[in-house]
């Protein structure tokens, strides 16, 4: 467009947005959805030191609490539905709503596995833990707050490149994980057996919640990326199957 | 159960308690998905098909209204059998692009063309082009339903009649053909000697659609043709265009935005462009895309704001 061209607005519509209610119901349901995630967000490291320090007490607020998060995750759906219902959102609107929707169902279950490090706080309860496993515990509290921190602060900025990075942190807390599941073996088989078998099974499902924890954080990035740009990103499954289809076709 | 093959329902166990005795039921192979029907390739199959056959080749077209120029460059191609939607504010350029496509516009006097409009490769502005003829071969169906104040018969069978058929046999079905290709043979077929003014706002305007496909046109253009219809007749409206571009190709205008989204293969959205100079406004085209592309994820942010109502 030439310089002494601007786009024509008629004048009853020149203070801009025309859907003005509708899209601030757009922001407040992914600012309510990044306060939640706040919640989780600081629930993980809770989580993590009710488990190191067998907090019983803190356990038992932390499980009863989870229930409001159901609850809220639970409104926050039917506040989405009515959009679509009353709204019929297009382009970025139903981007973000549809992207709203599934990053509600990654918050809920994230909370609801912090919910699940407590419920192994007090299977584990009086068993004292070697400073190898408390130190990766430790490590994989943090790394999974902080992915969970970068996932719910680039959605709510909407930002993609952010969002983007959050996988690549995942692998670190993927490398923890399997390092945590070594060192279960290595205490267990130690000739003064520090903990028992079901303690081992226990922190073996510990390792796998924080290691979820960190792949629902991935998904909010991916949704992230979809909100902002448009492209679901292709799954390693489907670019398994498409590579195999094609090697299929050549021969 | 037709979905899981072999796989018992819960309600099996639960009556016989057997799931001590699973291991002597038949175990189901492990099936893969492709050897389940999924409609995975739905997505694909919406995108409209970019080997169809081109009608028009538009390029560069403006339009001027004496010295005013109303649509500046735009660039588009129409295929057959697709619906094509022009969207877009008022004084966008969309209605007198449209009346380009059959040349409407040479009932205007000061109107001017400049710029390719090819049909089939037919410089459509070729003076040597016959424009009654263009007109029988691009039909035209407008806002507001325009019946002529005669019977439905006389309706349908103007166009054959003035193109020289005569034989009553023959405008017989010619007319059923029409009427039932417009979806209205059933509502109307014991009183066509009623006024097609006598029919409802809806009725009426698929009269007018009858009317349009009795001369057997190629292309029809629809100027929004449900604008002033309720949302039953418009669907029915809306039914019958997905029906009839097997045969037709369809241009459509419309000012509602779902509709271009529910009806049509690709749209283009228009502009106005004020010049502050001289506070003249010019049509632009800003974007034309595949229908899904442009009311999912736009390539011109205008286009986005325009969809989503962020306008301005």
């Amino acid at each position: 467009m030439s310089s002494d061209t601007e786009l024509h607005v008629p004048e009853e519509e020149a203070h801009g947005d025309l859907r003005r209610g509708f899209h601030h119901e757009l922001d407040d349901i992914r600012d309510d959805i990044a306060k939640l995630g706040a919640i989780v967000t600081e629930n993980i490291p809770r989580a993590t030191d009710i488990l190191l320090n067998q907090d019983l007490d803190g356990a038992e607020k932390l499980i009863v609490g989870d229930d409001e998060i159901d609850v809220a995750a639970l409104a926050l759906e039917e506040r989405c539905y009515s959009l679509i219902a009353l709204q019929a959102p297009v382009a970025s609107d139903l981007r973000k709503v549809v992207a709203a929707m599934r990053i509600i169902a990654e918050v809920e279950r994230s909370a609801d596995l912090t919910k699940n490090l407590c419920k192994a706080a007090r299977r584990i309860y009086g068993h004292p833990l070697n400073p190898a496993i408390r130190g990766i515990i430790q490590k994989m509290g943090d790394q999974a707050t902080t992915l969970f921190k970068e996932a719910t602060e680039s959605y709510l900025a909407g930002d993609a490149t952010r969002a983007a990075a959050i996988d690549d942190m995942d692998s670190y807390l993927d490398d923890l994980q399997r390092e945590f599941m070594r060192t279960i073996f290595e205490s267990h088989e130690a000739a003064k057996s520090s903990i028992d078998l079901q303690v081992a099974v226990q922190l073996a499902v510990v390792a796998r919640f924080f290691e979820r924890i960190g792949d629902h954080a991935v998904n909010i990035g991916e949704r992230t990326q979809y909100l902002v740009t448009g492209l679901v990103r292709e799954s390693l499954g489907a670019a398994r199957h498409a590579s195999r289809q094609a090697a299929g076709e050549s021969e | 159960m037709a979905i899981a093959n072999g796989v018992s329902t819960v309600a099996d166990h639960t009556d016989t308690e057997s799931s001590s005795t699973v291991s002597t039921t038949t175990r189901p192979e492990v099936r893969n998905v492709s050897e389940v029907s999924l409609s995975t390739t739905a997505q694909t199959a919406d995108s409209p098909d970019d080997s169809a056959p081109t009608v028009y080749d538009i390029e560069d077209l403006g339009v001027y209204y004496g010295d005013f120029k109303a649509v500046r460059d735009a660039t588009l191609t129409i295929r057959q059998h697709e619906i094509t939607a022009f969207i877009g504010p008022s004084g966008c350029g969309k209605t007198t692009v449209l009346r380009c496509l059959n040349r409407m516009n040479d009932f205007i006097d000061t109107a001017r063309v400049e710029g390719t409009v090819l049909y089939h490769g037919v410089d459509l502005y070729d003076p040597k082009v016959n424009s009654t003829e263009v007109r029988r071969r691009i039909g035209m169906v407008f806002q507001k339903p325009n019946p002529f104040p005669k019977s439905i018969y006389d309706n349908v069978a103007y166009g054959p009649r003035i193109a020289g058929m005569k034989k009553k046999s023959e405008l017989d079905g010619v007319v059923e053909k029409a009427l039932r290709g417009a979806a209205l043979w059933d509502e109307v077929h014991n009183r066509l000697d009623a006024s097609g003014m006598s029919l409802s706002g809806g009725q009426q305007q698929r009269l007018c659609i009858a009317r349009a496909i009795a001369v057997d046109p190629e292309v029809i253009l629809m100027d929004e043709p449900c604008s002033s219809l309720d949302p039953i007749a418009t669907s029915r409206i809306e039914e019958l265009m997905q029906e009839i571009k097997r045969e037709y190709t369809i241009v459509i205008v419309t000012h509602n935005m779902q509709q271009a989204a529910r009806v049509s293969d690709r749209t283009a959205f228009f502009i106005t462009e004020i010049n502050k100079e001289s506070d003249r406004r010019t049509g632009v085209l800003v974007e034309f895309n595949p229908t899904e592309k442009i009311f999912s994820n736009p390539d011109d942010e205008r286009t986005e704001q325009y969809v989503t109502g962020r306008f301005g």
